[in-house]
């Protein structure tokens, strides 16, 4: 009964929001016009000059309304004082065309003003000054200039209409002696000009300097992202200066954060460190923008080093990782994020080579060796001892492999040693194929060593080498026309940090299937803002969360295409 | 004269709150209703622009005719029936780009509605209800004033729908008293100018009505 109450309340006050109050739009055009005032700067100018009008509508006395645009006006001596122009802004200026009176009326439907009466006086022009006498105006702005007549009679008239405007050089200023725009000036190239005003014998000056173009405003870019916390982001400054340019001027504003302990900034690169907004601002000179960077994600609160206890043999370099563990209950690989560092860097050594991967490289023997993997104030360590047993034997993993044309596929080499250990020591092999046109094996690139090809039909030997010992495995591919790729599904709980690895399964018309993850290209259309890859080249499919929003993903393999809407509550 | 006043009053109430529960009513009802309606500032608006019309409150009265669904209908607890409301507002004010000008003239809807009402039956005497209705309505638009010049009238058929929720008091077997609230609103009228322009507005009102409905 309370929840009917108050939902009948709160329908009351949602729906006392359709009434209006906004600002209207239209004009009263109900109550009628009843009089008409003409008024004029100057009700006495000299011959040659011109003044402008102004008339104001009165309706019914309920309101006024500027009309100046809209009446028609007249003279009833144009000879001596006409209305010379037909077009707006200048149809209300009259002219003085020789020595005398004129009324002067301004009419619209059947009303009519009360007649002004305007003189035109003999008065000739005895000085003239133009204002500002002196200007600094950067290359392409605008500023307008004025002149001031002073006539025989002691009067001053604006005869900035009335005057020729020039400029001494048009390439460095201008300024205009259009009707439209007279006295408006151009700023265009660094450099000094003059501008002149002639009114009959008399004329005045103006020094214009311009100089180099001024900054205006600065957009940064992107704006409002959101990113993962222990992650970075980049950010662009473009500035729009007064010559209408738009230079990147990322590497010229000073950056920075309203809030450090959630995003530091430098050189435009943001590093998220816990949830939160802050404005990231680019500033140079007095001028600024900004952007507001959300980090999610949770806050970093341990650090957990794989493998633990390591105990690689001399000479090699195997995967190391750092997976963070967040406050928001998520976990995601920090392995390029971290600061990574050895206690005994002259037995071993980690290098992080990008993306997700670093290698701990087995340098010395020793017994005991800490590797510590930072962010902020955070650590995580591995203990590792590096021993020198001989190789013994070597195997491949696994031992045949059976590929379609297109697709990929990975071999590990393992090594057994002398003290019986053993070690994935895939990275420190030799890979070679007895057939490169029918399968290929890479072997340049640590992280991809092992990763057989399928080229053509037929059979190959893939040969692997370590230590002076080799062994081989057989790969068979097949041409299949394939029919249907199929992705994996959502699961459920996908929050900000959360990984999911998607999986791509080609289905052939022969009825077999094979997972072609690792041969399908992923794009994602909201990346990195709701969703981002984690490592698109050793984890291909894998996507983490990052804020909330929907975004598509898309798998491509071959021709065949396969979308899956991502949603991040 | 005052303290028996405030003595009928305490009695009713008691009636209302704290006596025996009537059998429910099933079968046909007819009604009348009487209320006060509010209209909301309205947007008026056509190709010259957007001005706002604000008017006063003023009465409003309905007559009904349904049918109480019998306890256990399938359709849920409640009744159905058909309303025809007149709603008459005259225009308060008109506001402009220049201001605020005092308006003429009213507004008036004569409304027919097929309402479906749901009815939360408990133990005790009064019962809260809640429901939509749907119809068409006819809108008219009389002698239009501005500033105490004519602005426009006018008469146009609409789209009309109105939510509505309440308390049913129950009387006896046959009688109940009807305390509620009515949003209603409809598609844009559209009227004419003086000057022969066409201009549309939006109608949405609150209304409170109190009613009997007698049942058969």
């Amino acid at each position: 009964m309370v929840n009917l109450v108050c939902s009948c309340f709160a329908m009351v006050l949602f729906l006392s929001g359709c009434g209006w109050n906004d600002t209207p739009t239209r004009q009263n055009d109900f109550i009628p016009l009843t009089s008409i005032v003409i008024t004029a700067v100057s009700p006495t100018i000299a011959a040659g000059t011109s003044t402008k009008l102004t008339a104001t509508g009165n309706y019914s006395g309920q309101f006024t309304r500027d009309i100046t645009d809209q009446v028609v006006w007249s003279s009833a001596s144009p000879a001596v004082a006409d209305f010379k122009y037909s077009t707006a802004p200048n149809r209300a200026r009259v002219s003085g065309v020789t020595v005398g009176s004129a009324i002067l009326t301004a009419t619209l439907g059947s009303i009519s003003s009360p007649g002004l009466t305007l003189t035109v006086s003999g008065a000739t022009i005895t000085g003239l000054t133009v204002t500002p006498a002196s200007l600094t105006l950067a290359k392409g702005l605008t500023n307008p200039f004025t002149a001031a007549g002073t006539f025989s009679d002691s009067t001053t008239q604006d005869i900035t209409f009335d005057v020729a405007w020039s400029s001494s050089d048009v390439t460095v200023a201008t300024v205009s002696d259009d009707i439209a725009s007279k006295g408006s000036a151009k700023a265009i190239a660094v450099g000094t000009a003059t501008f002149t005003a002639a009114f009959g014998s008399k004329s005045g000056t103006a020094a214009v300097t311009v100089t180099e173009p001024v900054l205006q405003s600065i957009a940064v870019s992107p704006q409002a992202p959101s990113v993962l916390s222990i992650s970075t982001a980049s950010f662009t400054a473009i500035g729009t200066y007064s010559d209408g340019t738009t230079p990147d001027i990322t590497a010229l504003v000073s950056w920075g954060s309203s809030d450090t302990s959630s995003a530091t900034i430098s050189a435009g690169v943001a590093k998220a460190l816990a949830q939160g907004t802050t404005s990231i601002s680019a500033t140079l000179g007095r001028v600024s923008g900004s952007s507001n960077l959300r980090v999610t994600g949770g806050n970093l609160t341990g650090i957990s080093v794989y493998p633990p206890s390591p105990k690689p043999v001399k000479g090699t370099v195997s995967r190391i990782t750092a997976t963070g563990i967040f406050s928001n209950g998520t976990s995601r690989d920090l392995t390029g994020a971290v600061e990574w560092s050895s206690s005994d860097s002259a037995r071993a050594t980690v290098t992080s080579s990008g993306g997700t991967l670093a290698w701990l490289n087995a340098l010395e023997t020793t017994s005991s060796a800490t590797i510590t993997a930072k962010s902020g104030l955070i650590t995580g360590t591995s203990t590792l001892a590096v021993t020198a047993p001989t190789v013994t034997s070597v195997a491949i993993s696994p031992t045949s492999m059976a590929l379609n044309v297109g697709t990929k596929s990975r071999y590990i080499l393992i090594a057994t040693f002398s003290d019986s250990t053993t070690q994935d020591v895939t990275a420190n092999s030799t890979w070679a194929t007895d057939s490169i046109s029918r399968a290929s094996v890479e072997d340049n690139d640590m992280a991809t060593k092992g990763r057989v090809s399928g080229v053509s039909s037929g059979s190959a030997t893939i040969t692997a080498t370590y230590g002076g010992k080799s062994v081989t495995a057989p790969v068979t591919v097949t041409a299949r026309n394939i029919q249907t790729l199929n992705v994996s599904t959502l699961p459920t709980g996908f929050i900000a940090g959360t990984r999911v690895a998607f999986t791509a399964t080609a289905n052939y018309f022969d009825g077999t299937s094979m997972d072609v993850t690792e041969n399908t290209t992923w794009t994602l259309d909201k990346q990195p803002y709701v969703a981002m890859f984690t490592d698109s080249l050793n984890q291909p499919g894998q996507v983490v969360a990052v804020d909330s929003g929907s975004a598509t993903l898309t798998a491509t393999f071959g021709s065949l295409t396969k979308t899956t809407t991502i949603t991040v509550p | 004269m005052k303290r028996t006043g405030l003595t009928i009053l305490a009695s009713c109430l008691s009636l209302f709150f704290c006596g025996p529960a009537s059998a429910q009513h099933s079968g046909p009802y007819v009604g009348a209703f009487v209320g006060g309606s509010s209209l909301l500032t309205t947007k008026a608006s056509n190709s010259l622009g957007n001005f706002s019309i604000s008017f006063d409150p003023n009465l409003t009265g309905s007559a009904v005719a349904g049918w109480d669904f019998e306890p256990g209908n399938p359709l849920g607890e409640g009744r159905i029936e058909l309303e025809y409301t007149r709603r008459s507002n005259t225009v308060d004010q008109m506001k402009f780009v220049e201001g605020s000008f005092k308006g003429g003239g009213k507004v008036t809807s004569d409304s027919l509605l097929v309402n479906f009402f749901g009815v939360f039956h408990d133990a005790g005497r009064w019962a809260p209800y809640a429901g939509v209705g749907a119809g068409v309505a006819r809108m008219e638009a009389s002698s239009l004033q501005v500033g105490g010049n004519p602005m426009g009238s006018g008469s146009s058929v609409v789209l009309a729908y109105q939510l509505g929720a309440g308390l049913d008091v129950a009387l006896t077997n046959y009688l109940n008293l009807d305390l509620g609230y009515r949003f209603f609103g409809s598609s844009k009228p559209s009227f004419t100018e003086v000057s022969g322009r066409k201009f549309d507005m939006n109608y949405f009102s609150h209304n409170a009505v109190l009613g009997l409905r007698v049942g058969f």
